[in-house]
């Protein structure tokens, strides 16, 4: 029982993570019908940016540290949009996958340059830094802030989409553009602030996740793949799909490494090739029509 | 028969050409164009389905890793030597291909790139995880090439010659009533489908040509290098063969070994010259997307003047009108099919 619970609190944490980044990624996609690979650098930087901002600092300043490196992100995720990204919304998909594979190699280099090849470690501040015991089981206590993280990240874009009049632009956006601009709403803005928010998810993400891994080069690679796999699981644009997706992939992660460790990761793949072979366009996707 | 035959030709001289230099460059010279080689078949390959198939796939390394490491693999386990190990990377290779095909071919579009792309990335991390099998992260180095093919100029004579072999299969691949239809399934997959074309078998047969291309690419990567690691596996290694085939011109069939070959110069003047060439490569990349938005292939419009261009489209349509139909009828060869259509 107490390894179950251990093994279910991990596979949780690993879920809030991917839900994080994905939650960002599928955003967008509803959004703008884009994919971004240059997703992973938001939250490699996220990451990178609090190692920068709460290097020597605990307690406050890591909080500070995760919400500036959060709103950072954000920031170059506008500086994004405005220059590249919003030239491509109508674009053929292999165009938005070239330039933002462009953008996804300049980052890993501007980063490289920045931040260095060597890996770096964060530690949580000592509040959260404990061992918590439950039911004769013991894991770390930053386990459940993550899921806190997600579990909030998840409740505010649900009550920003289905119930602001964000959220009903943001479909009308995708339904009928034109007829959202006729009335007088500015969709540049609305696509900008809408890229700003799934950048600044996968930097919070980025951010949160710190003092759980090591900070270093190839994380923006490793993590787009896994976003990727979450978000088509779920089915690309929906956020609930990808609260599904997260928790199917930190499951099948975690039934991984308890069961074959070196082939953990096959774990991941297995199960979307099955949910693929099932449901080709996701769990809660809806084919995508030619164009 | 001649307009098949003459970019035939075109490719012939220039074969010619590159042979005449590989009596006058240098060594590092001629591992460069070794590079170049291997690379243009890993690209033009991939742009068997990217430019042909409209199947943006971003998984082609995980059959150029498979050709190369079986070359490493099967000299370092099994004892072969390089030419065992060139014979099984194609069939290992297609083999791959086709269980992936069957899989990943069963999405359509931005959910196809993401899927192969996922595949890149089990590769990857299978490769980087068998330790005992594979050698990890460090990969299988050590002489595993026969002496013959060794030295520089031999062995840039061999890519050379199975470069120049392999393309002129898939240049005849391309030119076959087969490979007008895979155009015309990219073209309107509905109309397609319509006229009784198999589309899903049609786009896994080209799936599976390409993997066992890749693969061969992956096994003369190892003539050059001596060794076969987890990143030629990686789906940043697909996405440069797809940088490749857009750069040259993907709506040609030379255009992708002209990108290889750009590509393979660039990295080489700009890794002399810069420690930032990945950041130079990812803003070539975004201004190509951002200025030749028409699917990219306006740069074809260069490879065009440069090189024997294939008229794709009409002169597969006269061979296919000489070669009478030989397997579908009518609805092997759709009306309204051109390459020319998307420029």
């Amino acid at each position: 029982m107490s390894t179950f619970i251990i093994d279910a609190v991990g596979a949780l944490s690993t879920a809030g993570t991917l839900f994080i980044v994905s939650a960002g990624l599928t955003l967008v996609f509803g959004a703008m019908r884009l994919i971004n690979i240059a997703h992973g650098s938001f939250y490699m930087y996220g990451a990178f940016l609090v190692t920068t901002i709460g290097a020597a600092g605990a307690g406050l300043r890591f909080w500070l540290a995760v919400a500036s490196g959060c709103v950072a992100v954000g920031l170059i995720g506008t500086a994004v949009e405005v220059s590249v990204m919003r030239r491509i919304y109508n674009g053929e998909h292999l165009t938005q996958l070239i330039a933002t594979f462009g953008l996804f190699l300049i980052f890993a280099d501007l980063a490289l340059k920045l931040w260095g090849s060597s890996s770096r470690t964060v530690t949580a501040p000592a509040a959260v830094d404990g061992r918590l015991t439950l039911g004769g089981a013991t894991f770390p206590e930053y386990d459940l802030v993550i899921v806190g993280f997600a579990a909030a990240a998840g409740l505010g874009l649900w009550a920003l989409l289905q119930r602001s009049a964000f959220g009903w632009r943001i479909r009308a956006a995708v339904e009928d553009p034109e007829a959202l601009q006729a009335s007088g709403i500015n969709l540049r803005l609305l696509r900008t602030a809408v890229f700003a928010l799934g950048a600044g998810l996968a930097g919070l993400a980025g951010a949160v996740v710190t003092p759980q891994v090591a900070v270093a080069p190839g994380m923006d690679s490793a993590i787009i793949v896994s976003a990727f796999i979450v978000a088509i699981i779920g089915g690309l644009g929906s956020v609930a799909g990808a609260a599904l997706g997260a928790l199917i992939i930190g499951t099948a992660e975690t039934i991984g490494t308890v069961v074959a460790p070196s082939w953990a990761s096959a774990f991941i793949y297995l199960a979307m090739i099955i949910v693929l072979v099932l449901r080709p366009a996701g769990l809660l996707g809806i084919p995508e029509q030619a164009r | 028969m001649t307009a098949v035959w003459r970019p035939a030709a075109g490719l012939a001289v220039l074969a010619a050409a590159l042979a005449g230099l590989g009596f006058t460059l240098g060594a590092s010279q001629l591992l460069t164009l070794n590079e170049a080689a291997g690379l243009a078949l890993f690209a033009v390959a991939t742009n068997l389905l990217v430019g042909y198939g409209g199947l943006v796939s971003f998984g082609q390394a995980v059959f150029y890793g498979i050709g190369a490491y079986s070359v490493a693999l099967g000299w370092e386990h099994l004892h072969w030597s390089y030419w065992e190990g060139l014979a099984a990377a194609p069939l290992l290779g297609g083999a791959a291909a086709l269980v992936v095909g069957l899989i990943a071919l069963r999405a359509r579009f931005l959910y196809f790139a993401l899927l192969t792309l996922a595949f890149s990335q089990l590769a990857y991390e299978i490769a980087e995880n068998q330790y005992h099998l594979t050698g990890g992260a460090n990969g299988v180095f050590g002489a595993m090439l026969p002496v013959s093919l060794a030295q520089p100029r031999t062995g840039y004579f061999f890519v050379l010659a199975v470069t120049a072999g392999c393309l002129a299969i898939v240049w005849k691949v391309t030119a076959s009533p087969f490979g007008l239809t895979l155009r015309s399934i990219r073209e309107n997959r509905h109309r397609a489908e319509a006229l009784g074309v198999n589309v899903f078998g049609h786009e896994l047969i080209a799936f599976v040509v390409s993997g066992v291309f890749c693969s061969v690419a992956g096994a003369l990567f190892v003539v050059y290098s001596q060794s076969a690691y987890p990143e030629l596996l990686d789906w940043t290694q697909s996405g440069y063969a797809v940088f490749m085939a857009v750069i040259g011109g993907m709506f040609t069939f030379l255009g992708p070994a002209l990108g290889a070959l750009v590509y393979t110069l660039g990295q080489q003047y700009l890794v002399a010259h810069t420690t930032q060439w990945q950041l130079i490569l990812g803003a070539a990349l975004v201004l190509i997307a951002l200025f030749r938005p028409d699917g990219l292939a306006g740069v074809s419009g260069l490879a065009a003047r440069r090189l024997p261009r294939p008229r794709l489209a009409r002169s597969t349509l006269a061979a296919g009108g000489e070669d009478g139909e030989p397997d579908g009828g009518p609805a092997k060869r759709p009306p309204g099919v051109a390459g020319e259509a998307r420029r």
